[in-house]
């Protein structure tokens, strides 16, 4: 119980040091403000061009929101009919396999000669990135319910309808919500790239153009945005997965009564 | 659930809880040849009777137990329970109980009590009483709040008896229900079950692989030979109840499991 508190005031102390060092190690000359520009500076480059900097994320959150709408809401989709049923499955899964292991981002000059260099472009890339992970997990997550569970059921029962909505969903929303966890990162991780190879706009965009004129403190304040979009988007899953599943805790039966007793039942992933 | 076009009402009071089978086969069809599972299998239970079912592995008695839960189809013959025949799962009719507990994870020892009731929209309040007078009969009053994981396994196993018996269905049956269990819970949960058997007056037909626990459960063994199943002895267990552990070194529980014994060895 102590241990597990001071692992976590631990975590905490390494956060703040690494942001005293961020601050420290440039002001005292110890690494050149070019290649790490000190956390003032950069927070005062992100608050002089705050509506240079708003208008970008504006455009980099509506491009990560339709992408995981289109990743998420198609890769459940597809997993769910590829994970219930043998001939997609056979058709399907070999061909996704392979094309995880592709590089995708060869892919995005394509995109943006079919779609432009505008939000389509990153839109699809996006999509496509994380549609993958989402996809393969959904397939798995139902793939690998209990059985045991669907004929308990039945021996109730249990209509078709009733085993998909009370059995098949909620017992496949554990590996659905991690499929998400890694779906949802690389949509911002292919909305970022994208924008920062081809692009007109978005905080990728405006990243890259600073490094170009190696203004290092506004490419920081875009990598602090970046990485507060993440963070966010962690922050919401790990929220959802709270509210979902709280069961799936019960993988590690023996300490759950003490883990949750203690309040330090949720997973430290 | 929809109601089953074909099938004759039930007269209740008189053949509630019997269990008639007749003739039923089950042929497993494999690509090189066909599998006979069971064979010309019949017999009768009559309502509040005790029976095990025992035999070697692949005798086919966990299949003639999921025929008369309706989860299965069999290839010949008819399994008539209540006095109608079962053509599908109705809990109304059987309850169910597994050799996993087969509980939902997500739901809480209560919810899963009430799942059944809940599949056929049974009003919250009245499902919620049933499954507190359900879970007080296994013994489990005020662990309705836990979730399965905060649950061990011998009470898993009760919250899953509890489901099977919540629509109060005249017929349990039970498939292995304590292989997984450790040997003392295992004892204590047989007790248990004798208790609630003598409390409820259900017929119970209940499979199992340990002879002792066939002999000291069981008003009537019905023992099965593998390949192709089939009944080879009917034997009825004299033993007075309550049953008390002295009786497994008496010399009536000894001639009983031999005899089983003796059976299952020529068989397998």
């Amino acid at each position: 119980m102590s241990a597990r508190i001071s692992a976590k005031t631990l975590r905490h102390l390494i956060v703040i040091g690494l942001i005293a060092l961020w601050e420290l190690l440039p002001r005292t000359g110890l690494i050149p403000e070019l290649f790490l520009p000190s956390l003032s500076s950069t927070l005062m480059a992100g608050w002089t061009d705050a509506g240079e900097y708003g208008h970008a994320l504006g455009v980099t959150l509506y491009e990560v929101v339709v992408s995981m709408a289109f990743a998420c809401g198609g890769g459940i989709l597809l997993g769910a009919i590829v994970g219930s049923l043998p001939r997609p499955r056979v058709l399907i899964m070999p061909m996704v396999s392979s094309l995880y292991a592709v590089p995708l981002v060869i892919l995005y000059p394509v995109f943006t000669v079919w779609l432009g260099i505008g939000s389509e472009s990153k839109i699809a890339f996006a999509s496509i990135y994380g549609f993958l992970p989402t996809m393969l997990a959904t397939a798995a997550g139902i793939q690998t319910i209990d059985p045991q569970l669907l004929l308990a059921a039945r021996s109730m029962g249990a209509t078709l309808s009733q085993r998909l909505v009370r059995v098949i969903i909620p017992a496949a929303i554990p590996t659905v919500l991690s499929g998400l966890r890694v779906g949802g990162a690389l949509v911002i991780v292919g909305v970022v790239v994208s924008e920062m190879l081809i692009s007109s706009a978005g905080i990728g965009y405006l990243i890259s153009r600073y490094r170009t004129i190696l203004d290092s403190p506004h490419v920081f304040a875009g990598v602090l945005l970046v990485l507060f979009l993440a963070i966010a988007f962690n922050a919401a899953i790990r929220w959802i997965e709270r509210k979902a599943a709280i069961w799936q805790t019960g993988t590690r039966a023996g300490q759950a009564n003490d883990d949750i007793a203690s309040g330090a039942m949720q997973p430290a992933t | 659930m929809q109601p089953l076009a074909n099938v004759t009402p039930l007269k209740p009071a008189a053949r509630a809880g019997a269990i008639e089978v007749k003739n039923v086969g089950q042929v497993f069809k494999t690509r090189s040849q066909d599998v006979v599972a069971l064979e010309d299998v019949s017999l009768e239970v009559k309502p509040g009777r005790f029976v095990v079912l025992v035999g070697p592995s692949g005798c086919g008695k966990s299949t003639l137990l999921m025929m008369m839960a309706g989860l299965r189809q069999q290839t010949a013959g008819t399994v008539t329970i209540s006095g109608a025949p079962i053509l599908q799962p109705d809990p109304d009719r059987v309850g169910v109980v597994f050799q996993e507990p087969s509980l939902f994870p997500w739901l809480t020892a209560e919810d899963n009590v009430e799942f059944p009731l809940a599949l056929r929209g049974v009003p919250k309040a009245e499902r919620r009483a049933k499954a507190q007078d359900a879970l007080k009969l296994v013994g489990l009053e005020g662990f309705g709040r836990r979730h399965p994981h905060e649950l061990s396994g011998g009470m898993k196993q009760r919250v899953s008896i509890a489901r099977g018996l919540v629509q109060d269905p005249p017929v349990l049956l039970m498939d292995e229900p304590f292989a997984a269990l450790d040997e003392q819970t295992r004892m204590t949960m047989g007790d248990e079950l004798l208790r609630i058997w003598a409390a409820t007056g259900k017929t119970v037909v209940f499979v199992t692989h340990s002879l002792t626990e066939a002999v000291y459960l069981a008003d009537e063994v019905i023992v099965m030979s593998a390949r192709p199943g089939r009944i080879v002895d009917h034997l009825q267990v004299q033993l007075p109840r309550p049953r008390t552990y002295e009786m497994l070194s008496g010399d009536t529980f000894g001639s009983l499991r031999d005899r089983i014994w003796r059976h299952i060895r020529k068989s397998a």
